[in-house]
């Protein structure tokens, strides 16, 4: 049988936006409970094996160790990047890729999954939101998805039935290694890394989306509010900022709002190239991620290579079509 | 105050003369504070605060958690830096929550800052057994925080001094224990309605006399009184010193009624081993040696904790019984 | 975050890192050789968090420290000489040399004492932002403590009692994976001791300590934060000592490994803001080069006057146990 793949981000849900904006801390303990709850509800539907990032805080691990597994149930601890950063979630997909996983469950934010994406960038995925900017991520009892997990690892619910791919966009830097946003990427005034988040509006000079949700917070919700792209639409946005007449009133982050001057909104289409020039910080996903040089090139596109991304309510509602879950007495 | 009581000496009880002491010190200095558990919505569980949190307001009468660590470091910080917290530690045995920031911040800070900080903080608290309290709400702890250089320590034993030594510690620059007996609130003695101070450093002879000393702390004063009427009647003329402030100690007033009767006891009601009676034992014979006909006797508590039971906590407190007696031994009568 | 940062701001948190890690390699040398009495814990690797936090903080805002307390009076504005003349223990120190390491305190500074006590510092920095909401200031009071003080009743009090009152208080948790000689993971359950926050009703940060731009914007929002009336924050940052829990490499123990601390050291604070910021133009490899000879040149300096300041006396002894004169 494939196997599950697990992984859960230590380190999302704690950033600086708890402070700039309102949003509360996602504990550890919580995202310990979350994973049980999941593997219970992959086992109760058939999965008995497992293969999993071994975070910085051995949340899985503790997870499984608080769990009452039945015989013939595996679980297989991938070896960690040991740097208990993003590297550990790119390194564990990349081992994932090789592991026969039919299907991975991602605990984090949009920041979480781009960075297994980086490491597998057409997995099959199960995201839960414990991240902070939770586009790509959804918020589903643990439960179900672990439900889900089970029936696409066994083959009781075939993965292209209930999985679409998701759109991304790769992102080349001049005489460096390449990078990808799930959402969306922003070039900004900012000179450093620093805390991450992007918060203050009068730092953003353009913004490439490939969705543009105005039922979310952050960078998306920006080009949201003003052009709605969704998952399913096969063309990305691309947004500059400043002078334009028109401001826009927005959350760029939980529970933080700010007036946004918008310039210039185009359409872009798949493999279309938007170019830029440092000095900037790129912004991937709502997270300053790379510092480029004066005159370093940047070129960005759209397309629909991204991860297969996992309907919960249409695998359950096939499970319960076929009855999968019903024994007759 | 009624019109009626005006023209008599104006009686206070131990408990409203705290009350008292710690309004005119609120009155006076606008950078004082109460912080303590119950000492606002509640007025303190032994009621000394009745009424400051309708005059002062929350920002000035505290209600904490219940949280020794936190009420004694908030002390130190403000205390630190530019306020004069009136701290309430409830009952003296809670000390044993905060021995570190009492013993390790609040003591030595101005020393180890090699003098660069000034901690003008009070704290209030209660000791002493009687109530049945039992082990945990009953001891009393003077011995120990004398032992620690940077703090001083006072023990009133009546009304009048409890409002002084109030006015007192709350006007000194430095820590201050106010340590206060909880079968005392209600004695009546005579007290101002104007501020005053009650010296720190200074013993009071509260009866003169002769034939012999007693030195007796906080409540055991009141017994060494008693146990004096009854020695008159053998025809001992005893002196009884109330030793008042343990930190600094009045030696001088200690060694000057040495001279006048030679012979001495010392009473308090914490345990009789490493008391602070061992303190002005051999404070006495080092500086008045020459003048003593006899040893110096001690009475204190046994080592025991305090028990609970009334019947078990009659026998533990020291009484003018004991101290009767031990004089009698002492005298060979 | 980082709107209007300015270059000399930049040049300010580069020069603090170099001056606490030059100061504090030299301490460890003078310990070794004997010249420095007693016990000092040194705070290198952690510079970002002492630059990013004090770089928001004027001397009027009052932290209280650790027992690894050196990197924070520097940033504080202390002085090299006065520090090395109360490290050798001399009367000219900032305590006069009564305090020594584990107690350099500098009430102008702002400094309420680093603490030899784990876990001292949060009650009284949680006193004094009560003090400085009482006297309607405008002052913060931030604590630093670490990973193993972060078990101490005193920290969950002081955590308690800031966000009851809302006062300005910021606990910066300096985590650096070990209390003492014994590792995160056999001293608390938690690996984010941001996790706590919420049980206390704060907000609750985790930053990279060994991003100085990181726990300076994290440290920049929580301070405002502060200022503002708007409560306590819990800011946690993930760093690690170089040294030994105390001196430099004290007892030869094997409670981690040297690849350990190596790959600690390629994330090395000082190194990478400097690559940055030589990447960007704000600094040139001769201007670097320069903030370390300054820097040496303090010591040099520093050093010499501890050596020939004078040890207190015998008169010193007694003196500022008590506050003698006039009421303030």
């Amino acid at each position: 049988m494939q196997a599950v793949g697990l992984v859960a981000n230590p380190a999302s849900g704690k950033d600086i936006r708890r402070l700039a904006g309102k949003a509360s801390v996602f504990d550890n303990r919580e995202k310990l409970a979350i994973v049980r709850r999941a593997v219970i509800g992959a086992i109760a539907a058939g999965a008995t094996r497992f293969v999993y990032m071994s975070d910085s805080h051995g949340i899985v691990k503790q997870a499984i160790a608080e769990t009452t597994i039945p015989r013939g149930v595996r679980f297989e601890a991938l070896p960690s990047s040991g740097t208990a950063s993003a590297m550990d979630t790119i390194v564990a997909a990349e081992q994932m890729a090789q592991k026969d996983c039919a299907v991975v469950l991602v605990l984090g934010g949009d920041g979480t999954n781009r960075a297994f994406v980086r490491g597998w960038q057409d997995a099959t995925l199960v995201s839960l939101s414990t991240g902070t900017n939770n586009v790509f991520p959804v918020m589903a009892e643990a439960t179900v998805a672990g439900m889900a997990l089970g029936l696409v690892a066994t083959g009781k619910v075939a993965s292209r039935s209930v999985a679409s791919q998701a759109k991304l966009i790769e992102i080349d830097i001049e005489d460096e290694e390449q990078d990808i946003a799930l959402i969306d990427a922003v070039i900004t005034r900012d000179a450093f890394i620093g805390a991450k988040a992007l918060v203050d509006p009068s730092q953003l000079k353009e913004a490439l989306l490939c969705r543009a949700e105005p039922a979310a917070v952050g960078i998306t919700s920006l080009g949201g509010l003003v052009r709605p792209v969704s998952d399913q639409d096969d063309f990305g946005l691309h947004l500059t900022f400043g002078e334009g007449g028109r401001q826009l009133f927005a959350p760029m982050g939980p529970g933080m709002f700010s007036t946004v001057n918008i310039g210039k909104t185009r359409l872009v289409k798949f493999d279309q190239v938007v170019r830029a020039l440092g000095p900037s910080v790129i912004a991937l996903d709502g997270e300053r991620e790379r510092v480029i040089a004066t005159g370093q090139r940047i070129e960005m596109r759209i397309s629909r290579r991204g991860p297969w991304v996992v309907d919960l309510a249409a695998t359950l509602l096939r499970a319960a079509k076929r009855k999968i879950f019903l024994r007759t007495m | 105050m009624s019109e009626a009581l005006k023209e008599g000496p104006r009686m206070l009880p131990y408990v409203s003369a705290i009350t008292e002491g710690v309004r005119q010190v609120l009155q006076e200095q606008d950078n004082a504070f109460v912080a303590g558990e119950d000492v606002g919505q509640a007025g303190s569980v032994f009621g000394y605060y009745q009424g400051l949190l309708a005059e002062f307001g929350d920002r000035r009468i505290v209600d904490t958690p219940i949280s020794e660590k936190g009420i004694i470091g908030l002390g130190v910080g403000a205390a630190a830096t530019g306020c004069r917290p009136i701290i309430d530690v409830m009952f003296m045995d809670f000390l044993g929550e905060c021995m570190d920031e009492v013993a390790n911040q609040m003591a030595k800070m101005r020393f180890m800052f090699g003098g660069g900080a000034t901690l003008p903080v009070t704290v209030l608290t209660m000791a002493g057994a009687g109530m049945n309290l039992a082990a945990q709400h009953s001891q009393s702890w003077e011995a120990f925080l004398a032992h620690l250089p940077g703090v001083k320590v006072l023990m009133p034993s009546n009304a009048y001094d409890a409002k002084g030594m109030i006015i007192a510690a709350a006007r000194d620059d430095n820590p201050v224990f106010v340590v206060m007996n909880k079968m005392s609130l209600a004695m009546q003695c005579e007290v101002p309605a104007e501020m005053y101070e009650v010296p720190l450093g200074k013993a009071a002879v509260v009866r003169e006399g002769t034939g012999f000393s007693i030195f007796a702390m906080g409540r055991m004063v009141h017994e060494a009184l008693a146990a004096a009427k009854t020695l008159e009647g053998l025809g001992v003329d005893c002196e009884v010193v109330d030793v008042r402030s343990i930190q600094p100690f009045d030696s001088e007033t200690a060694v000057a009624s040495i001279k006048k009767t030679h012979r001495a006891l010392v009473v308090h009601e914490a345990v009789r081993f490493g008391g602070f009676g061992g303190e002005i034992v051999a404070q006495l014979q080092e500086e008045a040696f020459d003048y003593l006909d006899a040893p110096i006797a001690r009475v204190g508590a046994p080592f025991s904790p305090v028990p609970y039971s009334p019947a078990l906590e009659k026998l533990y407190i020291p009484n003018a019984e004991r101290i009767v007696a031990e004089v009698k031994k002492v005298l060979g009568i | 975050m980082a709107k209007n940062i300015t270059n000399k701001t930049l040049i300010d948190l580069h020069a603090c890192m170099v001056r606490i890690r030059r100061f504090e390699e030299e301490a460890g040398k003078l310990m070794e050789d004997g010249k420095i009495p007693g016990a000092l814990h040194l705070y290198v690797g952690q510079e970002a968090v002492a630059a990013g936090v004090m770089a928001h903080l004027s001397n009027k805002d009052q932290i209280t420290s650790t027992h690894r307390g050196h990197g924070h009076v520097i940033a504080k504005g202390g002085q090299f000489s006065p520090m090395f003349a109360e490290l050798y223990g001399k009367s000219t120190g900032y305590c006069k040399g009564k305090g020594g390491s584990m107690h350099i305190s500098n009430m102008a500074l702002g400094i309420l004492g680093a603490n030899g006590i784990v876990g001292g510092g949060p009650p009284i920095a949680m006193g004094a932002a009560f003090s400085n909401k009482f006297r309607k200031t405008k002052q913060v009071a931030v604590t630093f403590f670490g990973d193993g003080a972060s078990n101490e009743g005193s920290f969950h009090e002081a955590a308690n009692m800031a966000a009851l009152y809302q006062l300005p208080c910021v606990f910066v948790c300096e985590n650096n994976g070990f209390g003492e000689y014994t590792r995160q993971t056999n001293h608390q359950a938690v690996t984010d001791v941001a996790d706590r926050a919420a049980g206390y009703g704060m907000p609750g940060v985790v930053v990279d300590g060994m991003d100085v731009m990181a726990v300076y914007e994290a440290a920049e929002a929580a301070i405002k934060r502060a200022r503002a009336g708007d409560g306590p924050t819990l800011l946690e940052c993930k760093t690690y000592r170089y040294y030994d829990h105390v001196g430099v490499r004290g007892m030869g123990l094997t409670y981690r490994t040297d690849e350990e601390v190596d790959a600690w050291k390629q994330r090395d604070a000082i190194n990478s803001f400097e690559a940055v910021l030589l990447k960007q133009g704000v600094l040139t490899a001769k201007k670097i080069e320069n903030v370390y000879a300054r820097a040496d040149e303090e010591i040099k300096e520093g050093v010499a006057f501890a050596e020939s300041s004078p040890f207190p006396t015998e008169e010193d002894l007694l003196e500022d146990v008590y506050f003698v004169g006039a009421t303030s």
